[in-house]
């Protein structure tokens, strides 16, 4: 498990990295690591996208140079909401899985918002939301439902395997 | 299970909010340090990885964006040498429509411009085929010039087009004398594709190298004056009875494209009216 955290933790890292600038739209950069620990969360439960969440957070914070934790804490309980959801959702669906990823990211950005607002953070919610969560949850909830589909897919493809 | 899960994620937000707390509380280093323990390795491997895939991503890039400009600036250079050569053409063919039509306004001849559209090299026949024939006053030996010189004579008229026997044709002949010692004689093409004056007696004509022949207007085919060509060399066979040169010819029989047809009376001078026969 540790193996696969901290390989999960790092290929998440690193997409993020290397991918989410060469993806960018505009203004707009998916958030890599909430989607795979999204993924995580619902194939390995609450404890590995816990602690998945929390490792993934923490690079992002200490690579984007804010408060260290604030990711970290939000994405911890993602992972761990996510986990303990994942085995009531039917999330094979893309009609499920994008919206249901919009509305993650959406209610990430919230949670970041009101923790950052007890650390005094200045600025306005609904810029904050029309501007920047808003299109990275749409971006969010597309790519991700792409990701689903792909690894569906290449789950297909090795059960045909002999 | 239940408690064991709820304790992890109690314990993992309240490192969150402890790490917060204390960067807000101003030991923001201590909490940064206790972060880059874990972060900074990690760090470094992504952005080792990061760095390897730009750099093959932007390598491959780089390649396809100077192969896609290469075949683009070659495919621009190729167009341009087309345009420059079109150009340089028409250039050259603008120039030399404008000498035939200073020689064609100068000439006290009526004369016709054409085009020469075919030529027959071989050594047999060498032709140059005309774009003007029967509907445009061409008839049959009519002298055939151009501004440096005689280039031959009409030797068929077709509907639209005319055959013209050039000076160098072995068939050729044509009557004319040194225009600085008036020595008479023939100037005849060869098989060599060369100019040969011939039948000059042995005594009194006293031709030199560079010396000008010029149509001797003798059997009215010709007007008289128009420039054949410059002696190159005397060939003199000792006790024969006459000698020949052999001439360098006026006009560069094998480039020429536009060509001035005598149409009217052919019975008059114009040595002053070439630039080589002054």
């Amino acid at each position: 498990m540790r193996a696969l955290l901290a390989l999960t933790v790092f290929g998440g890292g690193v997409a993020h990295a290397t991918l989410a600038p060469a993806l960018r739209i505009g203004n707009v950069a998916p958030d890599i690591p909430l989607i795979v620990v999204t993924l995580l969360a619902l194939r390995r439960g609450p404890e590995f996208g816990c602690l998945a969440g929390f490792a993934a957070g923490l690079i992002q914070d200490a690579a984007g140079g804010g408060l260290v934790g604030v990711q970290a804490f939000t994405k911890a309980l993602v992972g761990f909401s996510l986990g303990l959801a994942g085995g009531r959702l039917r999330v094979t669906q893309p009609l499920v899985q994008v919206p249901g990823l919009v509305v993650l990211s959406v209610l990430e950005g919230v949670v970041r918002f009101a923790l950052l607002k007890l650390f005094h953070f200045p600025a306005a919610f609904g810029d904050l939301m029309l501007y920047v969560v808003l299109p990275q949850a749409l971006y969010n909830g597309f790519l991700g439902a792409a990701l689903v589909l792909a690894l569906a897919w290449a789950e297909a493809q090795r059960g045909r395997l002999p | 299970m239940r408690i064991r899960r709820l304790a992890l994620l109690g314990a993992t937000l309240a490192v969150c909010l402890l790490l917060l707390t204390l960067q807000t509380r101003g030991r923001a280093p201590d909490a940064a340090d206790v972060v880059a323990l874990v972060t900074t390795p990690v760090q470094k491997a992504m952005a080792a990885v990061q760095r390897g895939a730009f750099g093959v991503w932007s390598t491959y890039v780089e390649w396809k964006n100077v192969h896609a400009e290469n075949r683009r600036l070659r495919e621009e250079n190729r167009r341009l040498k087309v345009e420059a050569l079109a150009v340089t053409e028409t250039s050259e063919e603008n120039q030399r429509l404008r000498r035939l039509l200073a020689l064609r306004s100068r000439l006290p001849l009526e004369t016709t411009a054409g085009e020469v559209i075919a030529r027959e090299w071989g050594g047999w026949v060498r032709s140059l085929t005309i774009n003007k024939g029967q509907g445009d006053d061409v008839q049959k030996l009519a002298a055939v010039i151009s501004p440096d010189g005689l280039i031959g004579r009409v030797v068929d008229v077709r509907p639209g087009a005319s055959v013209v026997q050039v000076l160098n044709d072995p068939a050729s002949t044509v009557g004319a004398h040194a225009l600085r010692t008036r020595a008479p004689g023939v100037v005849e093409g060869d098989a060599r594709g060369s100019l040969r004056f011939k039948f000059m007696a042995r005594d009194g004509a006293g031709l030199q190298v560079g010396d000008l022949v010029v149509t001797s207007g003798l059997g009215g085919v010709f007007p008289r004056g128009i420039p054949i060509g410059r002696v190159r060399a005397i060939e003199d066979r000792g006790s024969a009875l006459f000698h020949y040169a052999v001439l360098e010819p006026a006009v560069d029989l094998a480039r020429v494209y536009e060509v001035l047809l005598v149409t009217g009376d052919r019975r008059k001078d114009v040595t002053a009216y070439f630039p080589a026969g002054g």
